[in-house]
């Protein structure tokens, strides 16, 4: 009885099956062997060139086929002596820590003050938001011009009196890498008040209201409550600026070339440049490797930490 | 509460994704089919290189080699029924992406290589590495000069075609120089009364842009060594190369960056340099901000661009490295176009660096870009810009370019890079020096 109440209320005879064997497919029926064409051109443009280049790494290939040597651990080895490389790895390091924790609280920032009532919101967020829609090239171009020792940005400090404020933010050695990073920073931090505003917008309002109730005052509501249930947000955010950065080349690369000297040199830059102006792709394939490694390393030492401070809602 | 369950998802039917499927991996394949280099060319495809050519030749010029063979292109497809096929872009770039392209077999029938071992795509790196076609048997290759040919050859066999030769001058402007009566500089002490002059009526005597590669530092390198080092000392390339000298042990190298240091010391160079880019220093020479610059005569057209008047705004003149006027000599190199060993249609590629070789194109070629003739043919260059500097041409005074024979290109690439450190007191010259040193031991590839 129940079996033909079922089959008289179900329109579909030829519906789903369990089996996926009818005209269309359900979670638990999947054939796997449709998933072979995606995996195949996987394989193809990432697996292959990525364990292949893993290879590489240990050997001076020059970039034409003939004549390429294994070389055990010496590229590793050179990584560390060598005196561009090293200054690659600090300044890395320094641009992944420093990018990452200022975008992150400048979004954090934006994303609070922008999610309000305040009439121009929208027009607010669009701007701030603006500038992570550009090409990073055209902006680093855009901001060389702005940073030349006569450009635009020192002559409105000097116009102002500031003479002492105008530097040679991308000709100082000790300052090169700094404005570097603020040029990321602004570029990005729209992104990451982006991913804050979708986090602030899926936390229940009652829950504010309710706080408030009770008697805490603002920033106990945001310390105590928002913060808390952004987590998950912070976990996206700060894992998606902790990679770019990590890897950051583009506005180097236009900007200052990783100079002056090797002062604003990172580990994409030199890769690129012991690649493609020194034809030692081996050596550039070994600095690829490890910043694949210190991109892992960091980004799962990241996603641990931030987990144990995530709430259940 | 979630938006999105299981149950809700999107499900397509399996002819969907097989279709999609499919698709997607047509797509791919058809773009992978984009970078091989599928072009017969019509050509013979014979490796000898030998026949009467026709079909296409791919071509992969820099921008400078683009706009010398720009004139020649259509009568060179008239004479010889051969279409060229064209890419052009900047030296820099093009040096970064040839290696890769012969590696990946797209690279283009001809293109430009460095000379020497000046980089890993020069003609003696990959002369020696087999990817160049061997055109000692041209009717042209007798007439390259000894100076070129050592750039250009490799055990006996010419693997590179010098289309032109380019010179390091220094440029002023004309009205500035006219404004405070001043003569163009012969010597050292000169240059320096002459910087000294532009200095004091509160302009940048010698605009320098440094930043994005350092470029020009070399070029200063290039002219002192040159009438410092290389003209007392013909020699010098072959005794460092058998370790008889180098960088550290050849006092003269010390005395070349003293006295690029001297004009920086001096205050003659633009005030921050490190953070001024080449085209902004072309830019302050070009409205008067600056009285002097140094570049190679190829990028004259380009400074011409920045002013009103363009070519009449400027002239130019050999920079002087000593107090002996006589003894100055000026940087030249040849820009080689080579044959890849691997050209599709390399009959097709010999006729176009025949027609190039021809005494009337090498003069329509010289004359559309300022620059000197690359082949001895007796070719007339037919460029005003050119008159001050070719009293030198004319009586041999003329110097390769320091880098050319230097056994790899990271012996430039550190000098440029570390001379930004020196140019910022953050080095000593003897730390540069013993830098290249390293590079230097380090041979050819």
């Amino acid at each position: 009885m129940t079996s033909a109440v079922t089959t008289a209320t179900s329109p579909r005879t030829t519906g789903p099956t369990p089996s996926g064997r009818s005209g269309r497919l359900t979670p638990g029926g999947v054939p796997y062997a449709l998933l072979l064409p995606a995996f195949v051109l996987y394989a193809m443009v990432v697996l292959y060139p990525t364990l292949s280049g893993a290879v590489y790494a240990f050997t001076d290939w020059t970039g034409r086929a003939d004549g390429t040597n294994f070389v055990g651990w010496a590229n590793f080895g050179e990584i560390f002596s060598d005196v561009a490389a090293r200054s690659a790895l600090r300044n890395s390091l320094i641009i992944a820590v420093s990018v990452t924790v200022v975008q992150t609280l400048v979004g954090l920032a934006l994303a609070l003050a922008l999610h309000t009532s305040l009439v121009t919101r929208n027009v607010l967020r669009t701007l701030f938001f603006a500038p992570a829609l550009l090409p990073p090239v055209i902006i680093a171009f855009l901001w060389t011009f702005i940073l030349t020792p006569q450009g635009p940005l020192n002559t409105v400090l000097r116009g102002l009196g500031l003479d002492l404020l105008a530097q040679n933010w991308l000709g100082d050695s000790s300052l090169a890498l700094w404005t570097v990073i603020g040029v990321v920073i602004w570029q990005s931090a729209g992104l990451t008040m982006v991913i804050y505003l979708a986090g602030l917008q899926g936390i229940p309002t009652e829950l504010n209201e309710s706080a408030a109730l009770d008697g805490a005052s603002w920033w106990q509501r945001t310390r105590l409550v928002t913060v808390p249930l952004l987590i998950p947000a912070t976990t996206v955010a700060m894992s998606l600026t902790l990679i770019s950065s990590l890897k950051l080349f583009d506005q180097v690369f236009a900007m200052t070339g990783g100079g002056p000297g090797y002062a604003t040199e990172t580990l994409s830059v030199i890769m690129y440049k012991e690649a493609f102006v020194s034809g030692r792709f081996g050596y550039s394939t070994a600095i690829a490797l490890v910043l694949t490694m210190i991109v892992f390393a960091f980004t799962m030492v990241q996603l641990g930490a931030l987990r144990r401070f995530d709430v259940d809602r | 509460m979630s938006p999105i369950t299981s149950q809700s998802r999107f499900t397509p039917s399996r002819r969907a994704l097989l279709l999609g499927g499919a698709g997607f991996g047509a797509l791919t394949l058809a773009a992978c089919g984009g970078f091989v280099n599928d072009d017969d060319g019509g050509g013979s495809g014979d490796e000898s290189g030998s026949g009467d050519g026709g079909g296409t030749v791919t071509a992969y010029l820099s921008t400078e080699q683009n706009t010398g063979i720009e004139p020649l292109v259509e009568p060179f497809t008239a004479d010889s029924g051969v279409e060229l096929d064209i890419t052009s872009v900047a030296v820099p770039d093009m040096n970064q992406q040839l290696a890769v392209q012969l590696s990946s077999g797209t690279a283009a029938d001809i293109f430009r290589v460095s000379p020497g071992y000046s980089s890993n795509v020069a003609a003696g790196v990959l002369g020696s590495g087999g990817d160049l076609l061997d055109l000692s048997d041209a009717a042209w290759a007798a007439s390259i000069d000894d100076g070129t040919r050592a750039l250009s050859d490799v055990d006996g066999k010419t693997f590179a075609f010098p289309v032109a030769r380019n010179s390091l001058v220094m440029a002023y402007n004309l009205a500035v120089f006219d404004e405070l009566g001043l003569e163009p500089p012969t010597t050292w002490t000169e240059l320096l009364e002459v910087c000294q002059a532009l200095t004091d009526s509160g302009r940048t005597a010698i605009s320098h842009g440094l930043s994005g590669g350092a470029i020009y530092l070399q070029f200063y390198v290039y002219i002192l060594a040159g009438t410092l080092l290389y003209g007392p000392n013909p020699d010098l390339d072959a005794q460092m190369r058998a370790g008889e000298t180098s960088f550290t042990d050849e006092p003269g190298w010390t005395e070349v960056f003293t006295k690029y240091l001297e004009l920086r010391d001096k205050g003659y160079f633009t005030d921050g340099a490190l953070g001024v880019s080449p085209d902004q220093a072309m830019q302050d020479l070009a409205t008067g901000a600056a009285g002097m610059t140094v570049l190679s005569n190829s990028g004259l057209p380009a400074l011409y661009e920045y002013s009103e008047t363009g070519a009449e705004a400027f002239s130019i003149l050999a920079m002087p490295a000593g107090d002996d006027a006589d003894a100055t000599l000026m940087p030249t190199a040849p820009d080689f176009l080579a044959v890849n060993a691997a050209a599709a249609n390399p009959d097709g590629a010999r006729a176009l660096l025949e027609f190039l070789a021809e005494p009337a194109n090498v003069e329509t070629y010289a004359s559309a870009l300022a620059v000197l003739p690359g082949l001895d043919v007796g070719a007339q260059v037919d460029n005003p810009a050119l008159e001050p500097v070719l009293p030198l041409v004319d009586a041999g005074r003329t110097v390769s370019y320091a880098n050319y024979l230097w056994p790899n290109g990271d012996v430039q690439q550190t000098m440029l890079q570390s001379g930004q450190q020196l140019y910022a007191d953050e080095i000593t010259i003897a730390d540069l020096l013993t830098q290249m040193d390293a590079e230097y031991a380090k041979g050819t590839p």
